[in-house]
C-alpha cells in the first residue's frame, strides 16, 4: 500500500468499549485505518457511530467507565515506534506525547478553554511542559503562534481571557494552542461545528495551511460531507463502530460503494438544485448500541438487504487504496465500470 | 472595580440606619422592659407603681419611643455606645471582654474548617464513587444535619465528663498562666465548631469540583500533556473555587457575631452569649449595639465575596466599566 515512512499513525483493528450498568457499549468495534504525513484523513459518519471515542482513544483521553479492549495504535515517531495502547493513560510517555506529538483541538471553543486563565498562559502551558524555552522565548513563542493563526494585535490579546474572544477567535487560539510544539498528528475533533459558516471556511484554510508547512498529517472528524470534499485527502466512513468504507477522497466521495456511503451523500442537499430537489434521508435511525443487529450493523436500513448481511461482511480491498465492508459491494461497484466504459 | 466599591460603601451607611430602627421597633414590641426584668420576682410584690415609674423616668424609659431611638441614634454617631441597663457597664468594655474571646474561637475554627472541608471535598470528587468518597459524603450529611448543640454535648459527655481529657467549658482556667493553658479549652468548642463548617464546605467544595472536573476545558488540558495534578487543582479546582469562596464568605460574620449556640453550650465568653443575655434582659443598648455590629459584618462580608469572586473568575465585573 503506503509508503511505510510516509504513515504517522497506524490504528489496527481498534475496540473500545464502555461499560455502563453492567452493559458493554462496543463504541468502537474493530476498527483499522493508517494516517499520512501531511495528508488529511476525514472520518465521517452520523452522531454516536464512534468517530470521537476513536480520537479520544488515540489520545488516550477516554472516560473511566471505558478502555481499549483490543488493537493496536501504533505511532510513529522518528525512526521509533510508539505503541499507545500500551503507554499508561496519565502515565508521563503518554502525557510526553500528547500536546507535543499528538494534539487534538475540539469541537465546542467557548468550553473547551478554561474561563480562569488568560488565552496566553494556556498556550505557554503546552510550551512549557514540552520544550526547554525560558520565560521570555515563551511569551514570544506565544504570540507569534497568535499571528500565525490571523489573531489581530496578538500582544495584547495574549492577555485577554477567552470570554472576551469570539467563537472563531477563540478556535483559532485553540489551533494555536495545539500546534503549539509542531505535533506530527492534530486530531481535529468536529473542529467548526460551533462555528459559523465564514468562520469555519478561514479555520480549514489555516489547518491546510499548517498541514503543508509542518507536514502535519491531520484526522478530521466530521459529519459534514462538504467539509469533507473540500478538504479530505484519504476517507474513513464509519457506522456504528465499524470503518464501512475507506479509500482517498475520490474513491469515496466520486465511487461511492457501501449502500450506507451512497445513502449519506445522497442525503445531502446541494446548493443551486433548488427548493424541489430531492433529498433521500436514509431510513429508520442508527440502532440501539446495546441491541445491536447481528451481521451488517447497517443491514436493517439497507435497501438491498438479503440473508446474507446476518453474517458480519469482513473488509475488501476494491483497488489499491479503495476499501469496503459489504457482501454485495461488487454490483454497485460494476455500475461504475459500466458508467466509466460507457 | 473602585467605582463598584464605593457605591456599595455609599449605600452602606443608609442601610445601616434603616436596619438599626428596625431592630429597635422590634425590641420595643416585645413585652416588658429593661426595669421589669431588673426587679427580682420574689421583690416584685412589694414595690409600687410609682417605685417602678421613679426607674423608668431615671432610666430614660418614660418618653417616646421615637425621642429614646433619636438619644441613642445620636449618641452612637458620636461614638457613645452607652452604658449596659442591666449590669450599668460601659458597653465599650464588654465589648472589649468579649469580641477577642469570639474571635479567638472563630477564627480558628473557619480556618481549619476551610483548609479540610476544601481538601476533603476535593478528595472526594477526584475518588468519586470510592469507599474514601461514601464514607466522607456519609460522614458529610451527618455534620451537616446534626445540630451542633448536640454534637457539643456529645462531645462534652465524651471527652470532658468520661474521659476527662479536656475541660468541660468556659475559656480561661483560674490557674492560668501562658497562652498554652488556653489551648485545653479551645480545642473542644472549635473543634465542634469547625466540624459542622468542614462538612459545609466539603459537600460544597465536592459538588462544585464534579461540576468543574466533567467540563471540557479539563480535557483540553488533559490532551496538552498537562500531569493530572495540574489538571485537577490548577485547571479544576481554581474555577471550582468561585462557590466555595461565596460560601465562606458568608460565614465571615461568624468571627465577630460568633456561634450562640456553641457560646452557650461551652459557656464560651463571647458575643454570642453576651447577646442571648442582653435580649434576655432587655437591655437596648447592649442588643442595638451587637446587632448593629452583625449587621457591619454580614455588609462587609458580602463586600468582600463580591471582590474576591472577581479576582478568582476574570469573567466576573463588577459595576459598569
Amino acid at each position: 500500500m503506503t509508503d511505510k515512512n510516509k504513515i504517522a499513525l497506524s490504528v489496527k483493528n481498534l475496540k473500545t468499549f464502555f461499560y455502563t450498568n453492567n452493559r458493554c457499549n462496543k463504541a468502537v468495534n474493530g476498527v483499522s485505518f493508517d494516517v499520512e504525513k501531511g495528508k488529511t484523513l476525514c472520518i465521517v459518519g452520523e452522531s454516536g457511530c464512534g468517530k470521537s471515542v476513536t480520537a479520544a482513544t488515540i489520545m488516550q483521553l477516554l472516560p473511566t467507565l471505558s478502555r481499549i479492549e483490543e488493537g493496536e495504535i501504533i505511532f510513529r515517531k522518528d525512526d521509533k515506534t510508539i505503541n499507545i495502547e500500551k503507554l499508561e493513560k496519565n502515565g508521563k510517555e503518554m502525557r510526553n506525547i500528547r500536546g507535543s506529538d499528538i494534539a487534538m483541538i475540539f469541537q465546542d471553543p467557548m468550553t473547551a478553554l478554561n474561563p480562569v486563565y488568560t488565552v496566553g498562559f494556556q498556550i505557554s502551558e503546552n510550551l512549557k511542559y514540552h520544550t526547554n524555552l525560558n520565560r521570555k522565548e515563551i511569551r514570544e513563542k506565544s504570540i507569534s503562534l497568535l499571528n500565525d493563526m490571523g489573531i489581530p494585535l496578538p500582544e495584547k490579546r495574549v492577555d485577554e481571557y477567552p470570554h472576551s474572544y469570539s467563537g472563531g477567535m477563540r478556535q483559532r487560539a485553540m489551533i494555536a494552542m495545539a500546534m503549539a510544539c509542531n505535533p506530527k498528528i492534530l486530531i481535529a475533533d468536529e473542529p467548526t461545528t460551533a462555528l459559523d459558516v465564514t468562520i469555519q471556511a478561514q479555520i480549514f484554510e489555516l489547518m491546510e495551511k499548517l498541514k503543508e508547512e509542518n507536514d502535519t498529517a491531520i484526522i478530521l472528524i466530521t459529519h459534514d460531507m462538504g467539509v469533507v470534499a473540500e478538504l479530505a485527502d484519504n476517507v474513513a466512513v464509519m457506522y456504528m463502530g465499524n470503518i464501512v468504507e475507506a479509500g482517498t477522497a475520490d474513491d469515496v466521495l466520486r465511487r461511492p460503494t457501501h449502500p450506507y456511503t451512497k445513502a449519506l451523500l445522497e442525503s445531502v442537499p446541494v446548493l443551486g438544485r433548488g427548493k424541489n430537489q430531492d433529498i433521500n434521508p436514509i431510513k429508520g435511525s442508527t440502532p440501539d448500541p446495546y441491541n445491536r443487529p447481528v451481521g451488517c450493523q447497517f443491514a436493517p436500513r439497507c435497501n438491498w438487504q438479503t440473508e446474507s448481511c446476518d453474517v458480519m461482511p469482513e473488509i475488501t480491498q476494491i483497488n489499491k487504496t479503495h476499501q469496503i465492508r459489504c457482501h454485495k459491494y461488487e454490483q454497485f461497484f460494476e455500475k461504475y465500470d459500466e458508467k466509466r466504459n460507457s | 472595580m473602585t467605582t463598584y466599591i464605593a457605591q456599595r460603601l455609599i449605600i452602606f451607611f443608609p442601610m445601616l440606619l434603616v436596619i438599626s430602627f428596625l431592630v429597635y421597633s422590634g425590641l420595643e414590641l416585645s413585652p416588658g422592659d429593661a426595669v421589669s426584668h431588673m426587679i427580682s420576682p420574689e421583690l416584685a410584690s412589694t414595690i409600687t407603681a410609682e417605685q417602678l415609674d421613679a426607674m423608668r423616668e431615671a432610666y430614660g424609659l418614660n418618653q417616646s419611643f421615637i425621642t429614646r431611638y433619636w438619644i441613642w441614634l445620636t449618641s452612637m454617631v458620636q461614638g457613645d455606645m452607652g452604658y449596659s441597663m442591666a449590669g450599668g457597664v460601659a458597653i465599650s468594655e464588654i465589648m472589649i471582654k468579649t469580641v477577642p474571646a469570639t474571635l479567638e474561637l472563630s477564627m480558628v475554627a473557619l480556618f481549619f474548617s476551610t483548609i479540610l472541608g476544601c481538601s476533603l471535598g476535593v478528595i472526594s470528587a477526584l475518588k468519586r464513587g470510592s469507599g474514601t468518597d461514601n464514607s466522607l459524603t456519609v460522614a458529610g450529611m451527618a455534620g451537616v444535619s446534626i445540630p451542633e448543640f448536640f454534637f457539643g454535648l456529645v462531645a462534652i459527655l465524651l471527652f470532658a465528663i468520661e474521659l476527662k481529657w479536656l475541660p468541660v467549658g468556659g475559656r480561661l482556667m483560674p490557674h492560668y498562666e501562658t497562652v498554652w493553658d488556653r489551648i485545653p479549652n479551645i480545642v473542644l468548642p472549635s473543634l465542634v465548631l469547625a466540624l459542622m463548617m468542614t462538612a459545609g464546605a466539603m459537600r460544597y467544595a465536592r459538588s462544585s469540583m464534579l461540576d468543574v472536573l466533567a467540563r471540557e476545558f479539563i480535557t483540553t488540558a488533559r490532551s496538552k500533556g498537562m500531569p493530572e495534578w495540574r489538571v485537577n487543582i490548577l485547571h479544576g479546582f481554581r474555577v471550582a473555587l468561585t462557590p466555595v469562596v461565596v460560601l465562606i464568605g458568608f460565614r465571615l460574620p461568624l468571627l465577630i457575631g460568633g456561634s450562640t449556640i456553641i457560646e452557650q453550650v461551652y459557656q464560651w465568653p463571647g458575643i454570642g452569649s453576651m447577646f442571648i443575655r442582653s435580649v434576655r434582659a432587655s437591655d437596648y443598648p447592649l442588643v442595638m449595639t451587637i446587632s448593629l455590629m452583625y449587621v457591619f459584618v454580614v455588609l462587609t462580608a458580602s463586600l468582600i465575596i463580591d471582590v474576591l469572586t472577581a479576582l478568582i473568575d476574570p469573567r466576573v465585573r463588577l459595576g459598569k466599566e
